[in-house]
Formats: structure tokens, sequence, C-alpha cells
């Protein structure tokens, strides 16, 4: 008897608190306002309350959220309007009947056409234009408010992609946007998501924020009003710990339950994954190739001898990746050959149409030794007096990339190349050596491409920084190829997904031949999750996990 | 007395102005301001739309322009926004100055009434074996990096005995369980991270009190009281504590202007958002507003502290005269 009601309190006692997850993250979120937010901790967050038109899974499949459907021409639901050059199109898009913000108020197309407004003004210092660029005009039905259509700029295929258009509450948000539009970042100043993130009608998603302390932590808790299915875990915190090491401290004193996404480095998750086995500890370290993929940019334009491409090839040939992920990843991160990554749809492993330049000495010393670059006594190579040397650049205090430029070094010493490591603080490197084009020789940073995102701006001549465009433009190796540029026009154009990937394929054999870039390896998403935690993945991708966080549970 | 004061105070003013202008010129000499970040991580940002943030921002005028700017602004009490996180400066600082001034007079505090009695004891022991022991100690304190101490701090109390938070400032929520729990639960979390911070500081100030203790013992004055057979405890607190204790008003006076900026290892470690990360970090974000406003701060602080040294001299040492 006295067994059953000690029972019967403990489950009492245990509901009534409910089940709360608390996650560790190493980054914390500048803001809370999902497109003024330039951190992807902010994008994490902001995923698990806030909800987009349609979403890009952990599976990899575009499936609609706030709307009913994702409009395409197949279903009938988008059609081209114009012809040539002014061809366009228009999709219809419809929010769900039961979608709804936190305080109960419906999601309309006037939110809809309330965001492209704010997020094109030119006082609104927005960090993600993406999704609405290519927008032209957002037309609401005016007998159902939940209808509206989009009408597209351009005819491409990525119109119906709508993960990044970040709808925001006209009923709570509009006020403050019309009194403060007309100052520069006076809307950015004054939003409800920095003035009062906690009102309930700024959220969409499965949950409201409902305790924020800047710089420690993001309080959410289940939104009553939300249209899918009510989410398993009463209360999620966000919590901040920045030093890495702390974060495993905190996970095993139990002060958090889980380390997301944006927490350990690789190597730390690989010796926790060691100390969990021995330890039986009641964790999963779990590991997601992901669509990221490190690699060394060359600097065309500043390095003389990266202007030659039997020099490009020798040094992605002098390059053992294989050992390189075997010896310092366990293999748990795979080698990339070109950027898109096993899990993007424009991927490939056919060597028939990659230039894979594995590993060969030989092969290198050749293509050196063809371009001159004569072995010296020292054992550097020179030419014309001049020796074959340079930097190699990356973020300071990465303590992988670091170990990974050792390795390098070693590497490329063996085939009488001089290298150089000149590390930088993250701010320098991103945020002046790399698009300035200062770096006097190799970059070693990574890039993020999502499914079938567009690669002009990495890849076109267009894309090159200059003075000129303000230094817009992510084509840091300055790589400017006809052939390539012919093939990514071709892609921007091409609506059929099969010869759209035929293309890319061809991109990849241009690329990875002419070797503007040396692809290291692609980078795996790591979190620590508790035992027995249900329904959780890592995504891999841009839009994180939070997406789904409504089935995760205890 | 008044004229030092007055001479004193001027010539902080005016340190206090050339070193705001010096460190506003070496954020502006740093490379990559904070468009140039906006740039990378928005590819599509038209060379139209920079000219024109720039011109908005003052960013395409000259260092000392922009210095005068920013003076004019502070002295009409307008401190900005922070561009991180977008709210004004003065909402970002103010939590920040309160858990380092909380977090380092609690380490200061901790050590003095350690690093004292036990720097007496070794003077008072000079030669033997305690004093041997001490220093010993008092060196290895001194050499053990901060945050390789908070780091085991945190194995033995939070993941081995579990008895106390391995990170942050409060449970989330204890506001609602009461005023007596909320203060009882934010000392819980301040014992590690002060600890840390003291281990350091007890290391230089027992070091000190130790040599300047030996030298008072040596005096003529204390070789009377002991030949007039006063007795041991009378001579120590009486005599030698009072002139022994001089240099270390100098060194407690300097290290805590340097604590309230210094504690950046162990508010990471501990994930205690403290002015000490808060200025790391918005050096490393390009968040120009807050970082200028936390160093000067500091500055302010490190001249406010030297000077309340120099006062503390005359007041403990009546043959000091401030002219």
């Amino acid at each position: 008897m006295k067994i059953s009601i000690v029972l019967v309190l403990l489950f009492l006692s245990a509901s009534a608190f409910g089940k709360t997850l608390r996650i560790g993250s190493s980054q914390e979120p500048d803001t809370l306002h999902p497109f003024l937010s330039k951190m992807i901790v902010g994008d994490y967050i902001y995923r698990s309350v806030g909800r987009t038109l349609n979403v890009l899974t952990v599976d990899g499949k575009w499936e609609p959220q706030l709307a009913k459907y994702t409009p395409s021409i197949e279903n009938g639901k988008a059609r081209f309007v114009g012809k040539g050059k002014n061809k366009k199109i228009v999709a219809d898009w419809e929010i769900k009947e039961k979608a709804k913000w936190g305080d109960g108020k419906p999601v309309t197309g006037h939110d809809v056409v309330f965001s492209f407004k704010v997020a094109t003004h030119p006082n609104v210092p927005h960090s993600q234009m993406d999704d609405y660029r290519n927008i032209e005009k957002v037309v609401v039905d005016k007998k159902n408010p939940k209808k509206f259509s989009i009408h597209y700029k351009n005819a491409s295929w990525s119109y119906n992609r709508m993960g990044l258009f970040y709808v925001l509450p006209k009923h709570i948000e509009g006020p403050v946007f019309e009194k403060h539009k007309g100052t520069m970042e006076g809307y950015a100043k004054n939003t409800n998501f920095i003035k009062n993130p906690t009102n309930p009608g700024l959220f969409s998603g499965p949950y409201r924020i409902t305790d924020v302390k800047l710089r420690e932590f993001v309080k959410v808790e289940r939104n009553p009003h939300f249209y899918g299915p009510k989410a398993k875990i009463d209360t999620i915190i966000f919590k901040t710990i920045t030093n890495t090491a702390s974060l495993e401290a905190n996970l095993r004193s139990k002060t958090i339950d889980m380390i997301g996404f944006v927490g350990i480095t690789f190597d730390q998750a690989i010796a926790f994954q060691k100390k969990v086995k021995a330890e039986k500890l009641p964790y999963n370290v779990n590991f997601k190739p992901s669509l990221t993929y490190e690699h060394l940019d060359l600097n065309i334009a500043k390095v003389d001898a990266f202007k030659d491409v039997r020099v490009r090839q020798a040094l992605a040939f002098a390059i053992n990746r294989n050992s390189l992920v075997k010896a310092l990843f366990s293999n748990k991160q795979p080698v990339a050959y070109h950027p898109f990554s096993p899990i993007s749809p424009w991927y490939t492993g056919n060597e028939k149409l990659i230039h894979t330049l594995k590993h060969s000495r030989k092969k290198a010393n050749q293509l050196l030794d063809d371009a001159g670059w004569k072995m010296g006594k020292d054992g550097y190579r020179y030419k014309d007096g001049k020796k074959l040397s340079f930097e190699l650049a990356t973020t300071a205090g990465n303590k992988t990339r670091e170990t990974v430029q050792v390795f390098l070094q070693d590497q490329l010493k063996k085939v009488g190349v001089e290298v150089k490591i000149q590390n930088q603080q993250a701010r320098v490197f991103f945020g002046d050596s790399l698009p300035k084009l200062k770096v006097e020789g190799m970059g070693m940073f990574a890039f993020t491409f999502m499914p079938e995102q567009s690669i002009a701006d990495f890849y076109h001549s267009n894309g090159i920084p200059t003075k000129k465009n303000g230094f817009a433009g992510n084509n840091w190796s300055s790589w400017s190829d006809k052939k390539a540029d012919t093939v990514i026009n071709k892609i921007e154009k091409e609506f059929d997904m099969k010869r759209r990937i035929k293309l890319a394929h061809e991109f990849i054999g241009i690329y990875s031949r002419e070797v503007p870039e040396i692809p290291l390896y692609y980078r795996a998403e790591i979190s620590v999750t508790p035992k027995g935690m249900k329904k959780y993945t890592l995504s891999g991708h841009r839009f994180s996990g939070t997406s789904a966080v409504e089935y995760w549970d205890l | 007395m008044k004229s030092f004061f007055i001479r004193r105070i001027t010539l902080n003013l005016l340190t206090f102005v050339i070193m705001s202008y010096l460190i506003f010129q070496l954020m502006v000499l740093m490379p990559g301001d904070p468009l140039d970040i906006l740039v990378s991580t928005s590819p599509g940002i038209s060379p139209e739309d920079i000219a024109k943030l720039k011109e908005i921002y003052g960013l395409n005028k000259p260092g000392w322009e922009r210095y005068l700017n920013w003076a004019t602004e502070v002295l009409q009490g307008n401190l900005g926004y922070s561009r991180t996180y977008g709210v004004p400066v003065t909402q970002i600082i103010s939590s920040p100055i309160l858990n380092t001034f909380i977090l380092a007079s609690l380490a200061m505090a901790l050590s003095l009434f350690v690093a004292i009695p036990l720097g007496v004891f070794a003077a008072v022991k000079e030669g033997k074996w305690q004093d041997n022991l001490l220093r010993f100690l008092s060196f290895s304190w001194l050499s053990i990096p901060s945050f390789w101490m908070g780091i085991i701090l945190i194995l033995l109390f939070s993941v081995v005995f579990k008895l106390l938070p391995a990170g942050g400032v409060q449970t989330i929520g204890v506001e609602s369980e009461g005023l007596i729990q909320l203060i009882l639960d934010r000392i819980s979390y301040l014992i590690l991270p002060s600890l840390s911070l003291s281990f350091g500081l007890i290391g230089i100030y027992l070091r000190y009190t130790r040599n300047s203790v030996v030298e008072v013992l040596k005096q003529d004055y204390v070789r009377t009281a002991r030949s007039k057979g006063l007795s041991q405890k009378r001579i120590l607190f009486v005599h030698v504590l009072r002139n022994g204790i001089i240099p270390i008003v100098t060194v407690v006076s300097i290290s805590f202007g340097t604590l309230f900026s210094g504690a950046l290892i162990t508010e990471t470690v501990f994930a205690y958002p403290g002015l000490g990360r808060l200025i790391y970090d918005s050096i490393i974000s390009n968040d120009f507003n807050v970082a200028m406003i936390a160093l000067m701060l500091v500055v302010a602080l490190v001249l406010a502290s030297n000077l309340m040294a120099d006062l503390l001299y005359s007041v403990l040492n009546p043959r000091v005269e401030l002219e």
C-alpha cells in the first residue's frame, strides 16, 4: 500500500514538472529575430519556435510546413508567364487552416506580404536575402486570406524552396515596423524579438519562447496553438557554454542533458565516444556526414605558381587524403573530391566523371618538373630562382584545422613545396583576408552547399570579388573558366532535375580537372544525446533538426 | 592633500581621454569592419548597398572624425547599440559588470582571507619547514593555469561528487522559489569560479605578505617591542601587520582592476557571463560600441584603483604625505 502511494506521488510530481530537455551549445545566439540573426545557433533555436512555408527535412526532402503544399509546375499550382527573357513564374501558395501564431491569431497571406516588405526594406539590415531576392511581389487572395500568389522575377527552378523565407506576425511586428521603418536599423533595434521576445504572438512553431537571458540561455515551452502534433517534451532550454571542454563537464554533471550540433569539436566527440564505451555513460555520440566540405582555396589571383594548372594538380596529387581521414578522423569524415557531399543529389562517386587526383607522389613530382619547378639541394623546388613557397592560412585556435595543417605541410614538403602556416582570427580570416583575396597562398575553410543550391556565386567568374563590386561574391579562388561558366549558366536555367544533375556532373568534371580548390573531406555533424532519446536526427544541412523538434522525446 | 587629489583627478581624466583615443584608433586599425563580415555572409549584397551602409555608419570617414562623433555621442549619454545583439550597450553591459564585480570581490576577499594569515605565519616561521612548504605552495598556485584549475574543480565537485553546479550564474527559474533560495543558489554557482580565480591571487598575496612581514620583523622598533616584553600576538597584530600590509595594498588595488577585465578564462570555463568574456566576444565579433565602452570601463577602474591605493597609503602610513 505504502509503495503504491509513493509511486503515485512520484508519478504526480513527475507529471507536474513535465519533461525538460537542456541543450548545451558552444555558440550563443546574437538575436532571436529569424532574418536578422547571423548565427547558426540562432536559426537552430528559431526552428523550434517558428516555421517557414516549407523546409528541407532531415531526410533531404522539401516538405511543406506552414504551407498546405509546395506549388510546382507538375502539380499545377505554379505557372510560367511571359516569354524569352521576360519568362517568369507565378506560384499559388496556401497556408494551413490550423496554422496560428502563439497568441491564437491565424497565420495568413498578409503576414507573408508583410514579411516580404520588411525583409526587402532598405533600412532593414538583412543578411540572408537569398529567398527574397527573386520575388517581385506577393498578392493575397481577396476572398481567402490564407491563399496568396508569389510572382517570381526569374524563371529559376529553385523558386519554390522557401526555407529561408521567414514569416513574421503582422499584427505584432506591423506597428513596430511602421513606426521605425524611416530610420536605418530602426526596426532592427525595436523589433519585439529583441524588446519583448517572450510575446507568444511571435511564434508559429511547436514551442514559444518564455524566458531569455542574453549570453546565458533561451527557454522555450510548448505552444498550445501549434498546427501540428503536440510536442512531446514540455520545456527545452538552450544553454550557452562557449568553452567546449566545459560543455562535456556540464553534460557529465547533468547540468545539461545533451550537446547540440553547435557544440563539441570532432576530436572531442571521438574522445568522448571512447569514454562513453569505457565508462558505460548513458549517452549516444551521433555523427552524420553533412553538406559541409572542408577544402583548400587556392588564391590564383595572388600566387603566380597557382596560375599553372599543372601546379594545382600536383598539389592535389601530393596530398594523401585517405590517410588524412583515417589518421585524424577514424574515417568518420569521408574524403572529398568535389564540393557536393554524399547527401546532396548532385553527388557522384563515378570515377569516370571525376578527376580524383588520388595520392601519387610520383605524378606530383612529374607535374611540378614539367611546370619548370626543379628540385633544389635544400629539398625545395625553384623556378627562375624563386622558391615554390606560399602561405597556408586558416582560423586560429581551431584544433582540428591546425592538426590538418601540420599534416598537409609535411605532405607538401615531400614534393619540394614549402608551406608557411599563417593563421588568423576567424573575424579577420572571413571578414577581410578571404573576401578581399589577401591570402598569399591557400586558405583552409569550409563551404556548405544545400541540396541543389546555386553555385554561381562560388564558381562563376562573375562571383570573383573585386574592388569594383565591393568585394561581393564568394569565388575566393578567383577562378575563371569559360566552360565552367557556361555549364553553371545552364544549371541555373534547367528545370528538369535529371538534366540538372547531369550538368552538375559535367561541372564536377571541369572542377576536378582544373583544381581551383583542393577538396579535403566532408565534415560530419555531431551531437551528444541522452540514451533512449527518441526521434532525434541530425540534419547534416542548413536546416537544423529542430525543424522536427515536436517529435523528439525522452 | 586637496591639491594632490585635484591634480590626480585631472591627470586621470587626461589619461582616460588619451586612452580612449588610442583604443578607438586601435579598433579602427583592426582588419575587417562590421560590414565586411556582413558582405561575406550575404554574397548578393550590391556595391551600392555597401557604400550606402558605410555612409550611414560613418565607416568611410577618417579615424579621428569617427572618434569625435563617437565621443560626442557618449558625452550626450548615448553609448550606442550592440551590433551583435541589437540592444543598447547599457542593456548588455550592466549585467556582466555586476556579475564580474561579485565574482572579483568574492575571489579577492577569499584570497586575502587565506593569503594574509598564511603569509604572516610563513614570515614568523622564516626558514623553517612551514615557511618552505608555504613558499612552495604559493609558487605552485601561482603557476597553475586557471583554465586547468577550473576544469579540475568542475570534474571534482560537479562530475564526481555532484556537489556544485558546473557552470552558469543561477538555476533557471529559481527566482520563483523566493529570495533566500535565489541567494543560496547564486552562491552555489559562485563557489567554483571564485575558488578557481583565488588560487593564483593567494599565491601572489601570500608571497608579498610574507616578504613584507619578514622585512618589518627585522626592524628596530620590533626588536624594542620584544625587549619590552610585549606578547608575540601584540607585536604581530599591532606593530608588524600595519606596516607589513602597506605593499599589499598596492598589489591588491592594481590586481582588482586587472581582475575585472582579466577573468576571461575563468568566466569562459564556468560559462559565467562577465565583463572579461564580454570584452573578448565583442572584439572578436567586431561589436565596436560594446568593446569600446567595456574597455573604457576597465581603464577607469584601473585609474580609480591606483588613486585609491595612493589614498590608502596615506591612511595606513602617516609618514607618507600626499603632495
